[in-house]
């Protein structure tokens, strides 16, 4: 027994001894000139690999497409410093020819890269040629597909001349979490192969550089750098933090933990439960909305994809009879548990959208009817998102606001009727019987749906897919969800399901041009069944009124006023085919500590995504300010 | 000793037949799974950039000659056990073009620094104090440490794993949360370093030890409660001889020959990675490298690490067996 006090006595000396020497969450470096941001990647298998041209080889939002790299140009998924659009290494906006085959982009002078070098017409003449010269780079694929030839007639200009019409071609270097980055030519061009190279450590364009980073891919920590006046966030201000860390701080319960220890001050994401706890135990945690629901609606729209290479959703009845059996108020209770932003239409509630589509067409989704064979319905129902809210009053209180509009940017808008009746009817049109408490397809076969959700790496569409097809099931169809875990991304391009809980609809979320998801949905793109679907067409919808709508979107400029009203001729046309059924935004609950920071972009001044793995939160670092103490 | 070599060199062949079969086994596993490294690394090149189903139809083809997909399974196989024969596991897909055998190589000390002592650790704390309950079962604090080993032991890890982390994590802050060292320290054997992945190191070690001694404990006990029925236990007490070398001697020396094969065999699984461990404390090692492959179908890692593991525990086992008929002359050979 002696032996065992003596092993007890000299076990706990040495934990006490240990833990005094080694206090602290991270060493020389002031914590309060340290912001400390979750990388949602988690740890980095390969931390030491910084060239973001080669595909995947290593972390991306690890800081390195937040503060060191730069392109042409950025929009905003909200509004912006100072608007959506932000020409950033770009001077300009980009200038197209008539026939949209050739585009001049104007530089902006006085950029340098962090080793002292300026930033020309030459990077980026470099960049584009090493692309067209190699493959497996990870924009080789759309710049040998669409660049002829790359100019710079002189240092601060360059011109693409392309190998056919792309009024969007400028998308490439647009930024919508990423974009294609700049490469320094005289680093690559010494470096050889540049599949090969690990470009470590980074030289940079943003305003930080690399500080120290742990080989086991947990942590890495910028630096500010002193020349920052000389990158193009300066046009904002100094960036605030000198250090930016971004860490993997692990599973949600120990992001919440670390929060309240005040040692992660931007989580990315958690689930509505943890936002709960964080709202309220910790009076120094914000996120998007000041109370519920919290979370940053992102420009991304989950939806139930049906498999259109499934005979049976060929049938447009059976897809609106499917969308009439959902309560979507339940559905957003049971995945976001009510804090969800509900949308009917295939464009994400965020940003600019509501104003530029939900807005307008409310009057055409109240006026729009519904043949089911035996009467013609109004299935929209405009007040869903006041019903949620008003469901939630009585346990959140005054964290559910009253105005309406508030309501609506918060919860959404309308959403269609839950009506079995109607449900019923349109199955019974398309030849479907019930017998009993059970379905029946045409060929008499029980009608079952199976629903592939992803599980534990996404419970929140998963929870929603369960809810979906309890309501199906009620209703007397055999459906049911199945767990697909890490093979979802592989079913999903193989098109190995019936229906799925997931996203073919991603938008700019600031700017009202559909096409950075619609472009892909033309049926020139649609893989045979057994063939891998390239994103973001998962539905394998064809449509010749869709190709017409494309094809005249790809006709009109960006900025051009007609982009938006194809946009809702767009949304029409899925209202009335309902491809997917759209469910709600895909919200983010971001939470962001001011114990050390103030200044994160909110509901109240949305100047940007405040969501930390966007390369667009940029903005955000330049409008972070230390806490006064 | 002709019957040792004999016997030596069936326990030699066995050895490579559960290496080759182990490792072809998991090749036709990593290889049947339904997750394809390219559609993973598109869907993951693509979840958020603008990219045209033209390029991703052109990046697909591009990948799958850069990943070595093409050509058939046995064209695979074959490729695979090239490679494995001079110790090269190719690149990780997931982290192309980094070799597997990089990736391993860095998460491995880790792992085998957090492992082996927590292993050694609960098996000597729990045949210790095992045999000491198994042998003075009257013993009211050794009943106690009992009840304590057998409480622990069915709680699920997970479990114990979090309290740990929110009694030290959160209720009393004194340790971190996450990682195998504090941040922004220079790796390297300065005090500041070590007593930083010590610090860190200890949530992670407990949990394992406060989980693993009990089972330890169980065995030891029951092994000793057995032994000291035998009748040269008896007869060695009936002789008068001191009880301290009946403990030591007759009684934990015989006992503890199953214990030393399940040590041998625990600390091979030691290069399967502490799995759970190492995603609930957020430490680095090779058990997170193996997830993060499947997830990834990055097969070249998934086999990596498989083979490093088989090879390991298939060691550990050709070991014991050879080691057997040396130190327990019960056993016999040939």
């Amino acid at each position: 027994m002696r032996l065992m006090r003596a092993l007890a006595l000299a076990a706990s000396t040495l934990v006490l001894a240990t833990v005094a020497e080694a206090q602290g969450l991270i060493s020389n470096v002031p914590r309060h000139e340290t912001l400390i941001v979750e990388n949602p990647e988690g740890t980095i298998k390969n931390a030491g690999w910084f060239n973001y041209w080669s595909v995947n080889a290593g972390g991306r939002s690890t800081g390195l497409q937040q503060l060191a790299l730069d392109t042409f140009w950025y929009i905003d998924p909200d509004r912006g410093i100072d608007g959506v659009w932000d020409n950033s290494l770009a001077s300009e906006p980009p200038k197209y020819n008539a026939d949209f085959t050739e585009m001049t982009v104007k530089l902006r002078k006085g950029i340098y890269w962090s080793d002292g070098v300026e930033f020309t017409a030459a990077d980026v003449v470099y960049t584009i040629d090493t692309h067209l010269k190699t493959n497996g780079l990870f924009w080789s694929a759309p710049v040998q597909i669409n660049v002829a030839a790359v100019e710079a007639p002189d240092p601060y200009t360059v011109v693409f001349k392309l190998k056919k019409p792309n009024s969007r071609f400028h998308a490439l270097f647009t930024v919508r979490w990423n974009a294609m980055w700049m490469m320094p030519k005289h680093v690559f061009e010494k470096a050889g192969d540049p599949l090969k190279f690990d470009f470590n450590p980074p030289v940079t364009l943003g305003p930080y550089v690399l500080h120290a980073y742990d080989s086991n891919g947990k942590w890495f920590i910028w630096r500010k750098r002193e020349d920052w006046r000389r990158t193009t966030v300066a046009r904002f201000g100094e960036p605030g933090p000198k250090y930016v860390a971004y860490v993997d701080p692990g599973p949600p319960d120990k992001r919440v933990i670390a929060q309240l220890n005040h040692e992660l001050d931007i989580i990315h994401d958690v689930a509505p439960e943890g936002m709960f706890t964080l709202a309220k135990q910790s009076k120094t945690s914000k996120a998007w909305f000041d109370g519920f629901p919290y979370a940053h609606p992102d420009p991304t729209l989950p939806a139930v994809l049906f498999n259109h290479q499934h005979e049976i959703f060929q049938n447009r009845d059976v897809r609106w009879a499917l969308a009439l059996l959902i309560d979507i108020k339940a559905v957003s209770m049971a995945s976001y548990r009510g804090a969800a932003t509900i949308s009917a239409i295939a464009v994400p509630p965020t940003g600019s959208h509501p104003d530029y589509y939900h807005v307008p067409l409310e009057g055409w989704l109240e006026a729009f009817e519904l043949d089911t064979g035996k009467r013609r319905i109004r299935p929209y129902d405009p007040n869903v998102g006041a019903q949620i809210a008003a469901t939630l009053r009585p346990s959140m209180g005054d964290q559910i606001p009253k105005e309406p509009e508030k309501i609506a940017a918060s919860f959404g808008r309308g959403w269609w009727k839950q009506d079995p009746q109607a449900a019923a009817e349109l199955l019974e049109r398309a030849g479907f019987k019930k017998r009993g408490n059970q379905w029946f397809t045409p060929a008499g076969e029980p009608f079952k749906i199976r629903i592939v959700v992803e599980g534990a790496p996404r419970p929140v569409m998963t929870r929603a897919g369960s809810m979906i097809a309890q309501q199906w099931q009620q209703f007397g169809i055999d459906a049911a969800t199945e767990l697909a875990e890490g093979t979802l991304l592989t079913r999903r391009a193989a098109g190995d399901f019936q229906a799925m809980i997931s996203w073919s609809v991603e938008t700019w979320g600031g700017h009202p041009d559909l096409s950075f998801f619609l472009d892909s949905w033309h049926s020139q793109f649609v893989a045979k069944p057994g063939q891998p679907q390239p994103p973001r067409n998962w539905q394998r919808w064809s449509n010749p009124e869709l190709d017409r709508l494309i094809e005249q979107i790809r006709s009109v400029p960006f900025d051009d006023p007609r982009t938006v009203e194809l946009g809702r001729e767009f949304v029409k046309l899925a209202v009335r085919e309902m491809p997917i059924i759209p469910l709600m935004a895909y919200n983010v609950f971001t939470v962001m500590d001011e114990t050390y920071w103030t200044g994160y972009p909110s509901a109240a001044n949305p100047y940007t995504n405040p969501v930390p793995n966007w390369a667009n939160t940029k903005y955000m670092i330049v409008n972070l300010k230390p806490q006064q103490r | 000793m002709a019957g040792y070599g004999s016997y030596l060199l069936k326990r030699l062949g066995q050895f490579l037949l559960v290496v080759v079969v182990g490792i072809s086994l998991t090749f036709l596993v990593t290889h049947l799974t339904p997750i394809d490294p390219v559609e993973q690394t598109i869907a993951v090149a693509a979840a958020f950039g603008s990219t045209s189903p033209e390029a991703i139809d052109m990046l697909r083809r591009s990948l799958k000659e850069l990943y070595g997909t093409e050509g058939s399974l046995l064209e695979q196989y074959l490729r695979f056990w090239a490679r494995v024969a001079v110790g090269d596991f190719g690149p990780s897909l997931s982290a192309f073009p980094t070799p597997v055998s990089e990736l391993i190589g860095r998460a491995l000390p880790w792992t085998v620094g957090l492992l082996v002592p927590a292993t050694l650790i609960s098996w000597l704390l729990g045949n210790l104090l095992g045999g000491l309950a198994g042998y003075w079962r009257e013993s009211r604090s050794l009943r106690f440490a009992g009840v304590v080993a057998m409480g622990l032991h069915p709680i699920p890890y997970y479990i114990v794993a979090f309290v740990l982390l929110v009694l030290f994590g959160y209720v009393w802050p004194v340790l971190p949360l996450s990682g195998g060292h504090r941040m922004n320290l220079e790796p390297g054997f300065t005090l500041a370093f070590l007593s930083s992945v010590l610090e860190h190191s200890i949530l992670p070690a407990l949990s394992l030890i406060l989980v693993g001694v009990g089972g330890w404990f169980m065995g030891m006990r029951a092994l000793v409660s057995n032994v000291v029925n035998e009748d040269y236990v008896v007869y060695a007490e009936l002789a008068g001889v001191d009880e301290r070398r009946i403990l030591t001697a007759y009684v934990m020396r015989n006992a503890i020959v199953p214990q030393v094969t399940g040590l041998a065999m625990s600390l091979g699984a030691i290069f399967n990675g502490a799995i759970i461990t190492e995603q609930v404390f957020g430490y680095p090692g090779i058990g997170k490298l193996l997830i993060d492959g499947v997830h990834a179908g990055d097969y070249s890692l998934v086999l990596g690490v498989a083979t490093v593991s088989i090879v390991a525990v298939a060691t550990a086992v050709l070991i014991i067996d050879l080691l057997y008929p040396l130190l327990d002359p019960r056993v016999k050979v040939g």
